[in-house]
């Protein structure tokens, strides 16, 4: 065999295929480890069952109910969130600290391919868990449409964004698999709970209520619930959505470690 | 002609030297064997080699580039086994090889790479259910997936029975055969003495012979490898270096 020398070699990138490859074996990941696909799915379900008779009687505005205004904005919250800060970090720690990223780093897939393919994954749950949620809220309760239909697309994918930020950001800073479950469940107790997941902010002090509007779960809730009654978006919940966006993953960046 | 080359090369850790000047050249399609306790210098310096650790000062190349300035040409030709990795679980053999062969331009066909390492009968197995020598021999085939030109085997048989170390032997030799260079990173002397055309002796993150496995035991005046390294390094091949020595 011919010796290589450096002129020969081509510094050729993995293709659209090997992403795609990537990818399915990430959600195929996901899919067999059917545990984690109890909380992003399941209790958001769990939450739309209880609250869901009462709220769709109650009919807030431009004939939508409080099961439409409030009930499903919170739950979309719950799922993006539990998918992108608590389940993505805990694969992407597990998959560093077992090695495997430290793997794919003496290959020519870059740290990109992996958080890309968990980009993908994370949607697809997303939309996944989104499609269980509103078929039945549907089909069972009576749900309505959002007045303003593409506003509530584009604030749920800015929301995706924003939540898959923070989701990164835990997964860079996280040392084992454990700590990142810990911080991603302390995360989305904390931001819940100022968003209003354990019942109205009326109740918190007024800097928590503020403070819980700025935060992606406070504001995801609100900017969907306005999309879904048909009132204007208040910008603020835009921006601080987009500003969870671009920190995080500008943090991530930075930050990432395959090992 | 050189396929790889460290000038040089140390790596400190709190002020510690855990590589301390290592020089080493590795011509194509050699054999090169990589031997001392834990803790001597061994994976450090592979690590370096495949661009996973940045020198505190020395330079590596591979086929003539720096893992880390040129790693993506460096990847191509590059492959590693690393020591202790792990894979992902739920996939199977065969998932698993398809993910990682899509990673280069050319790679060898799925079933080919599976054959090569014996596991034709675990193909539609998952990871997590294999035996500790079918992991490592799907390690093995992921780094081979590419063609290499050069690969780096770290603990190749660390931990299993000597009918599947036998396998593994004959799998080295054949890459041996087809020209590929390989720094086999050891524990084992008889590994070592059957399979490289030399031996690097690392102590304290120095080397303190590289030879033939025959002039090193000729030249200490030994009966084989093994009574060399004691002679060399004061210690037997399965005792740890002292903690203290660690970085």
């Amino acid at each position: 065999m011919s010796i290589m020398t450096a002129t020969d070699i081509v510094a050729a990138r993995p293709g659209p295929r090997s992403w795609l490859k990537l990818t399915a074996a990430e959600l195929k990941m996901v899919v067999r480890d059917t545990s984690g696909l109890i909380v992003p799915i399941a209790l958001p379900v769990l939450i739309l069952v209880m609250s869901a008779s009462t709220a769709s009687q109650q009919v807030v505005a431009n004939g939508r109910t409080a099961l439409d205004v409030f009930v499903l904005p919170l739950v979309t919250a719950i799922i993006l969130s539990t998918i992108c800060i608590i389940n993505m970090p805990s694969f992407l720690a597990y998959y560093r600290h077992a090695g495997i990223l430290r793997r794919l780093a003496v290959t020519p897939a870059s740290p990109a391919m992996v958080l890309v393919a968990h980009t993908v994954v994370s949607l697809v749950q997303a939309l996944v868990g989104m499609c269980v949620a509103l078929a039945l809220a549907v089909l069972a309760f009576d749900a309505n449409a959002p007045v303003h239909l593409w506003a509530a697309i584009g604030i749920f994918a800015l929301s995706l964004v924003a939540f898959y930020g923070i989701g990164m950001v835990v997964a860079s800073v996280a040392p084992s698999p454990n700590s990142a479950v810990a911080i991603g469940l302390a995360l989305f107790f904390a931001i819940g709970a100022l968003g209003g997941m354990f019942g109205g902010t009326g109740n918190l002090p007024e800097a928590l209520e503020t403070v819980g509007e700025w935060l992606p779960f406070g504001a995801t809730v609100q900017a969907l619930g306005a999309a879904w009654a048909g009132a204007a978006i208040d910008s603020v919940h835009v921006i601080s959505l987009a500003v969870s966006a671009v920190v995080g993953i500008a943090v991530a960046a930075v930050a990432f470690r395959w090992d | 002609m050189a396929a790889i080359v460290a000038e040089d090369l140390r790596k400190t850790y709190k002020g510690r030297a855990v590589v301390d000047g290592i020089n080493l050249t590795v011509y194509a399609g050699e054999v090169l064997g990589v031997l001392g306790v834990n803790g001597a210098g061994k994976t450090t310096t592979v690590e370096m080699i495949a661009g996973l650790r940045r020198p505190t000062s020395g330079r590596v190349t591979v086929l003539g580039l720096d893992p880390l300035l040129d790693r993506a040409r460096v990847r191509q030709v590059l492959g590693v086994q690393l020591q202790e990795s792990y894979l992902h679980g739920a996939l199977t053999v065969t998932e698993l090889v398809d993910v990682y062969r899509s990673f280069y331009p050319d790679p060898v066909p799925t079933a080919e790479l599976i054959g090569r390492v014996g596991l034709q009968e675990q193909a539609g197995t998952r990871f997590e259910k294999l035996s500790g020598g079918q992991r490592q021999r799907v390690s093995i085939a992921l780094a081979l997936a590419g063609k290499p030109r050069a690969v780096i085997l770290d603990e190749l048989t660390t931990g299993l029975d000597p009918r599947a170390r036998r396998k593994l032997w004959a799998l080295v030799e054949a890459m041996r055969d087809d020209g590929v260079t390989v720094v086999l990173v050891s524990h084992a002397m008889d590994e070592v003495e059957h399979l490289c055309d030399r031996v690097a002796i690392l102590d304290e993150g120095r080397i303190v012979a590289l030879d033939k496995p025959r002039n090193i035991t000729t030249d200490t005046d030994t009966q084989n490898l093994e009574a060399a390294f004691l002679a060399l390094t004061g210690r037997e091949l399965d005792e740890e270096q002292p903690l203290e020595e660690y970085a």
